[in-house]
């Protein structure tokens, strides 16, 4: 994914409805969102509710009067009212506040969660790679941890290690993944230009 | 939360981990959404943890360790200190069987079906003769005759022949008929079985199913010397 910072201009564009812009933002938003929300709700749906009713609230936000002061916080902002959407969400019985903003219907996302890219074919093999090039038992302590849920203080007294070797070898797994599917895959999802 | 604290307390692999509560894990979150290399980094933690888990489920071909059998008492026969020796005596106990034995017993059967002039050592009337010890010369892993007479004291259902070496040890024995000791007895000895020096042949009567005491009875012990050539 290419970066780029969420500047006045990129701000301004989202006031204005600029599609590509609000693309953008939907989809970079969507999978953070998305990440956020998988170990808070059980329920797809849910997930789903809370993502468009935050989308909905942002952009309401953004294209007020007052508007976004400080276009640097727009992914604060995001996260903020996801905060308080989930709140709301486990306050009530499971209803929804129905969305009657036009804008929102144009949020929906079409295309595959970051859920379903994370684990297609090509994820599949390098992470294959990856867990072939550990030894046996940096194997089975991803196992353990990852696969069986199993609590990690009693995972790591049984292998003799400690979290801090947990977390560096989720480090250098996580970092070989990156930079291998980095390689692989083509830059996609650029930021809009012009207009 | 700012970029390098985020770095410095490995914030993303502990938010994978899921070690982050309260007030940390709400300020990585609001980092997330406003720093595009850790939300990248995020995206790339749990793409490899979904990818782990389903690796990590599915079959796989396992190589599995043979295992170890369980140890005979006999393994320790297999190691090579004691395999290598073992050989070695099985080639030489062949060695001797085919050049040795072999040769000896052909030798020894020839004179066996040959007929032979036997010139006994009569030993019949030792016991008569005082002192005197009558001697016999015989060479090695061959044999030599005896002729002795069994006592003829009657009233015995049988009598027993025995050979003493020379340590006193029997190493040879014998039932004996009424009928075969009213002839001189002709006994082949094979050097093998005697030993040189005083060799002893004793005679014992069995007593009859009349007897009351149903002991052996010491009737007669005839002495000789034997030599041995090689």
């Amino acid at each position: 994914m290419n970066f780029e910072t969420f500047d006045t201009s990129y701000v301004n564009k989202l006031r204005a409805g600029d599609g590509p812009t609000e693309q953008h933002f939907t989809t970079y938003f969507s999978e953070l969102i998305l990440l956020k929300l998988r170990p808070r709700l059980r329920r797809p749906e849910q997930i789903e509710d809370v993502k468009q009713e935050t989308f909905s609230r942002a952009l309401t936000l953004i294209r007020s009067e007052s508007g976004l002061r400080h276009a640097e916080r727009l992914g604060p902002l995001v996260n903020s009212i996801c905060n308080n959407v989930l709140m709301e969400q486990y306050r009530s019985s499971g209803r929804v506040e129905a969305l009657e903003d036009e804008a929102a219907e144009r949020l929906v996302e079409t295309r595959r969660d970051a859920l379903s890219l994370a684990i297609s074919a090509d994820t599949r093999e390098l992470v294959r790679n990856i867990l072939d090039d550990l030894n046996a038992r940096d194997r089975e302590l991803l196992r353990a941890v990852f696969l069986e849920e199993q609590d990690k203080d009693e995972v790591c007294r049984e292998f003799g290690v400690d979290r801090d070797y947990l977390r560096v070898l989720l480090h250098r797994a996580k970092g070989s993944f990156r930079e291998m599917y980095t390689k692989r895959m083509d830059p996609k999802r650029r930021r809009p230009t012009g207009g | 939360m700012n970029h390098q604290d985020a770095i410095q307390e490995m914030a993303v692999e502990r938010y994978l981990l899921r070690e982050l509560s309260g007030a940390s894990l709400e300020a990585f979150e609001e980092h997330l959404f406003e720093c595009p290399e850790c939300a990248e980094d995020l995206k790339a933690g749990f793409a490899f943890i979904d990818g782990a888990r389903a690796e990590l489920s599915a079959p796989q071909r396992v190589e599995v360790p043979r295992a170890k059998k369980a140890a005979k008492w006999t393994s320790w026969f297999s190691t090579p200190w004691v395999l290598g020796p073992a050989l070695a005596a099985c080639l030489a106990l062949l060695c001797f069987e085919t050049f040795v034995v072999q040769p000896r017993m052909r030798d020894q059967l020839a004179q066996a079906e040959a007929p032979t002039i036997l010139n006994p050592l009569v030993l019949a009337n030792a016991g008569a003769r005082g002192d005197s010890v009558s001697e016999v010369t015989a060479r090695e892993h061959r044999s030599f005759v005896v002729s002795l007479d069994v006592p003829s004291a009657g009233g015995f259902a049988g009598y027993l022949c025995s050979l003493q070496a020379p340590d006193g040890t029997v190493v040879w024995q014998t039932s004996v008929s009424p009928e075969q000791a009213r002839d001189a007895l002709l006994i082949r000895v094979p050097t093998d079985k005697t030993k040189e020096g005083l060799n002893t042949f004793l005679i014992q009567g069995i007593p009859s199913g009349g007897s009351s005491s149903g002991r052996l009875e010491d009737l007669a012990k005839y002495q000789f010397q034997v030599r041995i050539q090689k």
